[in-house]
């Protein structure tokens, strides 16, 4: 409980200090580049989803533990949203920036795909009748959907280049406002804790699902192998 | 079917020799019933069809013409290719033969046959389609080398990243869509990257090794290993 509200506080903190503590970067139109503290850490979190499903997947279908996909179908569910949270602000970031919501830049294209990954994931999920291969044909899916995901990093910049901004706004390369880069970490580590709450949140759902289905509640304790 | 009689896994079969069995029976059922074939073929004659009968080869500039060609091909031979593939397993969950290919094969064997076979389909698609659509929408190729390589690997591709997904949709419900909404994601980069091949073979900008045709082959190793890690998982459920 405590978290949550020290959570609460320090994300109005990182809002507060995301218009007031920081200098707009110079070199973008107006206020735009404030985008920075909220966009780039809802990109990072949708990543991180996309890595932990495929990681609950892989130990799902080595296990077979209820838990594995657990967190492999909350993070996918989340990762969605937060997906859907980086194309909104990107889309609106670029209409004020490049001059329209959507280019086909090289980052638009890999988010979509990326969202329509997670639409099949869930998809498939809902088209199984079977609990069990359900939950393994999702996590074989989303390794195989893991797997093209290099080809989209190192095929699609190739093809056309990006506007997306790198240089000015890449908290690893040097020349950032140091008061910039310090709310940026701040909001990253924001964030992620958000993402951490809501994850758990999600997985105790479904636990408590699983408790009412009593052959999953013996798998889960290692009753049904 | 070998000699006439049901095929089981001995000592004596290999892998390989299960899997040919199981293209060649494929092949002979499909050869009776001539179900995929067809689906495939039509959906991608009237594709084509539509496709040059609304666009023709003089509406699209000549400097366009080598990109914007390669687009309407790869989505030609991508859709035709989703809307009949996913036969070799449907069809085996239909006619309830699913049981007995448990028991009569390795599952990298059945994965390997029922690859063999949706590459042969494959093949046939493209040996019609493409010739057609060159012929059809003056498409003017400058490195033919590069361009049957560039076609001929990304068709394996397109074999090597569907026929898993095949194997799955095959015990969902829903089929037919959920095939074509799974498989997508899965080709885009695939898609992506043929299509700038042939673009690249039709302007007759040689980068030196076929880059693009460089990427299509890693893409069909990392997936035809992967499916077969995976594929015994979601076969022996």
């Amino acid at each position: 409980m405590i978290y949550k509200i020290l959570l609460a506080v320090w994300m109005t903190f990182i809002i507060v200090a995301s218009f007031m503590f920081t200098e707009a970067a110079s070199g973008f139109p107006g206020e735009t580049s404030r985008i920075l503290f909220f966009h780039v850490p809802q990109a990072w979190v949708a990543t991180l989803c996309f890595l932990l499903s495929m990681i609950g997947s892989a130990l799902y279908l080595a296990k077979r533990r209820l838990g594995s996909d657990d967190l492999a179908h909350s993070a996918a569910e989340l990762g969605f949203l937060f997906c859907i949270l980086a194309t909104v602000t990107g889309s609106i970031f670029a209409k004020a920036t490049w001059g329209s919501y959507w280019n086909w830049d090289p980052r638009e294209t890999s988010i979509v795909i990326l969202l329509m990954i997670y639409g099949a994931y869930f998809a498939l999920r809902s088209a199984v009748p079977d609990p069990e291969k359900k939950r393994v044909f999702a996590a074989v899916y989303s390794i195989l959907a893991f797997v093209t995901v290099p080809f989209l990093v190192f095929v699609v910049p190739r093809i056309t280049t990006s506007l997306h901004p790198e240089d000015t706004m890449n908290p690893a390369k040097p020349g950032m406002d140091p008061r910039t880069l310090k709310v940026f970490l701040g909001s990253l580590f924001a964030y992620t804790t958000l993402f951490v709450w809501m994850l758990r949140l999600r997985m105790r759902l479904l636990y408590l699902e699983h408790l009412k289905d009593p052959i999953a509640r013996m798998r889960r304790d290692g009753g049904i192998e | 079917m070998k000699n006439g009689r049901w095929i089981t896994q001995t000592e004596s079969s290999t892998c390989l020799s299960e899997a040919l069995a199981i293209w060649v029976r494929d092949l002979r059922s499909e050869f009776r019933t001539r179900y995929a074939v067809n689906a495939i073929l039509m959906f991608a004659v009237t594709t084509l069809i539509a496709v040059s009968f609304s666009i023709g080869s003089f509406r699209i500039a000549e400097t366009e013409k080598p990109f914007l060609n390669g687009v309407l091909l790869w989505v030609i031979l991508v859709f035709s290719a989703l809307s009949g593939l996913s036969r070799s397993f449907v069809k085996e969950e239909e006619a309830g033969t699913m049981d007995v290919l448990k028991l009569s094969a390795r599952p990298q064997a059945v994965f390997l046959g029922k690859l063999f076979f949706n590459l042969t389909l494959l093949g046939a698609l493209e040996l019609i389609i493409v010739p057609a659509f060159i012929i059809m929408m003056g498409y003017e190729i400058e490195l033919p080398g590069c361009f049957t390589a560039m076609v001929v690997s990304a068709g394996l591709g397109l074999g090597a990243g569907t026929t898993i997904v095949a194997a799955m949709i095959a015990q969902a419900s829903a089929r037919g869509a959920l095939f074509s909404a799974l498989s997508f994601p899965l080709l885009l980069p695939l898609m992506i990257v043929a299509i700038k091949g042939c673009e690249r073979a039709a302007v007759g900008t040689d980068a030196a090794g076929w880059p693009e045709v460089r990427i299509a082959v890693a893409y069909i190793v990392i997936m035809i290993i992967m499916s077969l890690f995976l594929f015994p998982l979601i076969w022996e459920e």
